[in-house]
């Protein structure tokens, strides 16, 4: 008798301890499962209608590949897969190797690094609109950094991207990487600090300069970090799009297009929905590229280390 | 018979009605400066006849009011009334259930007063469905008169060769650009459409209005094309994407000279400050000296509601706009002309520019040289019109491409967007 009780009293403690884990329970499920059902929704909603001949509002039909041999015939799309190469490898190792940069000299114990750090830091809270419409003043060479400095009285001086069809992308290089440098500074700072004191100490007492440490012991324990900033970055340059509108609205001419505009003036400049669906299902894809490997790479780090 | 039940159901409604407050839910891109004021101005007027008028702008370019349209259609719950213009208006009454506006229209004899080509946009299908408010005509030239005193010119350029004569002796007498431009899409489009028309209204009627392959790459194309670049190396290259209202100070200045505008732009000039003696307002170059006219019209188009105020209110707006009182009072403020014909504009209140722009559109309709603009989506589709403006704003920012190489391209961008 004396042993049935706490037998009986079991799945009561059981609901109760369910209980108390049902808000920590709501509160992730639900909205995970809302946001990804939402995600999956319409991205398999958008390839739908990728396939469908809507052009002002969305309808059914089947007109199969029809629009993606559209978009990829289009020279905005060309352009724009060409800039987003410029774009996506010269912002990604800019502002890594800025960021790392910025997180090495800061490294270094020096005084007043809070306020550095927050300078740094500050591009990323201010919005890709603000950041694009203030550096297309600064760039503009009849008001900005050209005129400056022709009037200072190095009146041969040309800094004219923004008018240039052939380097105009590099100025949304150059604002991009102007805001985000100080995000990848923050994760390889921290990466810094958490590098093992013993390795460090190790290393300086086998007689390593600086140089050397930061070659051969601490920037190599760094790079799960760097493979994160990458992704992220990639990510963010694969989708940009308000930076683009705010500084060079895609010119001169058709200059600085960008997937994220294309997919945007085919759907709602033009109304023509279902091209502007496969411009973005074409996105897509190129983002998959990006992720699944890092995806696989991921699973590949985490069973070794478990193995290990 | 569907008639009679419908008079039959709402007969118990009508004293209701009748004591019902006209109420119009209208949505626009008319948000500042004198479009902004126009449009507040005909809400003053609804209100005086009794009307509830409730706007919700949209500012930005046009498309960005259609997206809110699209949004609006699609939760069926379009505003009773919205701006919209040109071959979009047969294109969106597919998608929407649009208020039959005939014997509104027949009642004010309005069909008489509306040239053809204009008319025949706003009621696709034979049905009135959507009423133009007011014209403007996309080639219109603005000359400064400081540029001109610079120039020591008094002489308004007819045909393209004099026009680009005065630019030369612009720039000897030391105005830094002779012409003043923004860098959108729209402001380069409007540089070829009034090169080709001027230079041939007959080849754009077949190569941009019915875009005919062999008009599409004949020599007035490419002959239009080497005249844009004339006009792109007048034009300050800085200008990136900016409106073309930046550069009015410096155009007022006579710092640029002469200025290829939609008729808009004297309301624009006169919002911003500046006088009617600071510039001339002709209109745009045409080789045959005759004048071309590239049309422009702003128009409502009444969506189907339910409701009876707001029925009661797409009556009244109906009979506001095709008033010639407010489409007096509406011109004046933005500088257009007014749609109807019948208009005297001899009055006070309007400028030399306007009344030339008037005479210009009547020659122009007598000598079939009213044509529809291109930049200003009145010719074409968008989804047409936005991929020839690809080819002209490239080429008018790029200058290594050639006549012959856009002439292809312009040719095939059409063809690709079929």
């Amino acid at each position: 008798m004396t042993e049935a009780v706490p037998a009986a009293a079991q799945p009561v403690r059981r609901a109760i301890g369910a209980l108390r884990r049902l808000p920590e329970f709501l509160t992730i499920w639900i909205p995970l499962l809302l946001s990804a059902g939402h995600l999956v929704s319409f991205a398999l909603w958008t390839i739908w209608v990728s396939f469908t001949p809507s052009t002002l509002v969305p309808v059914s039909g089947w007109v199969g590949l029809r629009n993606y041999t559209a978009v990829l015939a289009t020279r905005n799309w060309q352009i724009a897969f060409d800039n987003l190469l410029v774009f996506g490898s010269g912002f990604v190792l800019l502002s890594l190797s800025t960021g790392l940069l910025l997180a090495i000299l800061l490294d270094q114990r020096i005084r007043g690094e809070n306020v550095l750090r927050s300078i740094f830091l500050y591009p990323l809270a201010v919005s890709f609109v603000v950041t694009g419409t203030v550096w297309s003043w600064l760039l503009n060479p009849g008001i900005g950094i050209q005129k400056l400095v022709n009037g200072l009285g190095w009146t041969s001086f040309r800094f004219d991207w923004l008018i240039d069809g052939d380097l105009a992308i590099w100025t949304i290089v150059i604002a991009a990487v102007w805001q985000s440098s100080g995000f990848a500074m923050a994760l390889f700072l921290a990466g810094l600090r958490s590098v093992d004191a013993d390795l460090v100490k190790a290393a300086q007492i086998d007689g390593a300069g600086p140089l050397r440490m930061y070659r051969r012991v601490i920037l190599p324990t760094l790079w799960p970090i760097t493979v994160t900033v990458i992704v992220i970055q990639l990510q963010f340059a694969i989708t940009t799009f308000d930076l683009v509108r705010a500084l060079t609205g895609g010119g001169p001419g058709i200059a600085t297009q960008l997937p994220a505009l294309v997919v945007y003036d085919f759907m709602f400049q033009r109304g023509l929905l279902a091209r502007g669906a496969a411009a973005a299902v074409l996105m897509l894809l190129i983002l998959l590229a990006v992720l699944l490997p890092y995806a696989a790479w991921r699973y590949f780090q985490r069973r070794q280390s478990a193995h290990a | 018979m569907l008639a009679g039940a419908a008079g039959l159901l709402t007969a118990p409604g009508v004293a209701r009605a009748q004591a019902m407050k006209p109420r119009l839910t209208v949505i626009s891109q008319w948000s500042a400066g004198s479009d902004g004021a126009a449009i507040t101005a005909l809400g003053k007027k609804f209100e005086e006849k009794g009307g509830m008028w409730q706007h919700s702008p949209v500012p930005g370019f046009t498309t960005e009011m259609m997206n809110k349209l699209r949004a609006q259609i699609m939760a069926g719950d379009p505003p009773a009334c919205s701006q919209l213009k040109g071959p979009e208006i047969a294109a969106w009454s597919k998608i929407a259930a649009t208020v039959n506006l005939d014997g509104l229209v027949a009642a004010a004899g309005y069909e008489k007063v509306v040239a053809p080509d204009l008319a025949r946009l706003h009621k696709p299908g034979g049905k009135w469905i959507s009423l133009p408010l007011q014209i403007y005509s996309t080639n219109m030239l603005f000359l400064s008169k400081r540029a001109m005193d610079k120039a020591k010119a008094d002489k308004i350029p007819v045909t393209w060769t004099e026009f680009n004569a005065l630019a030369e002796q612009m720039k000897a007498g030391g105005v830094a650009y002779p012409i003043a431009n923004g860098g959108t899409r729209p402001d380069d489009g409007q540089k070829f459409e009034a090169a080709l028309a001027g230079i041939s209204p007959a080849a754009y009627r077949t190569a941009i209005m019915n875009l005919d392959e062999k008009a599409l790459k004949g020599p007035e194309v490419k002959a239009a094309f080497a005249q844009v670049r004339r006009i792109a190396d007048w034009m300050d290259p800085n200008t990136a994407a900016q409106h073309y209202s930046i550069n009015l100070r410096r155009f007022v200045a006579g710092d640029m000279g002469m200025m290829i505008q939609g008729g808009w732009a004297q309301g624009v000039l006169l919002n911003a400050g500046f006088k009617l003696d600071d510039f001339i307002i002709a209109p745009g170059p045409s080789d045959n000296t005759k004048p071309v006219f590239l049309l422009n019209a702003d128009a409502f188009i009444f969506w189907q509601r339910k409701e009876p105020d707001l029925q009661a209110g797409q009556t009244l707006m109906a009979q506001l706009v095709m008033d010639p009182a407010i489409q007096t009072m509406y011109s004046q403020i933005t500088g257009s002309i007014p749609v109807r014909t019948d208009v005297d504009l001899s009055g006070a209140g309007w400028s030399d520019g306007q009344r030339r722009t008037a005479a210009a559109l009547k020659e122009a309709v007598d000598t079939n040289q009213a044509v529809l603009s291109l930049a200003h989506n009145m010719a074409q589709e968008n989804g047409i019109t936005a991929a020839m403006i690809d080819v002209l704003t490239e080429y008018v920012k790029n200058k290594s491409i050639t006549p012959d190489q856009a002439v292809a391209r312009l040719s095939s961008a059409v063809e690709g967007a079929r």
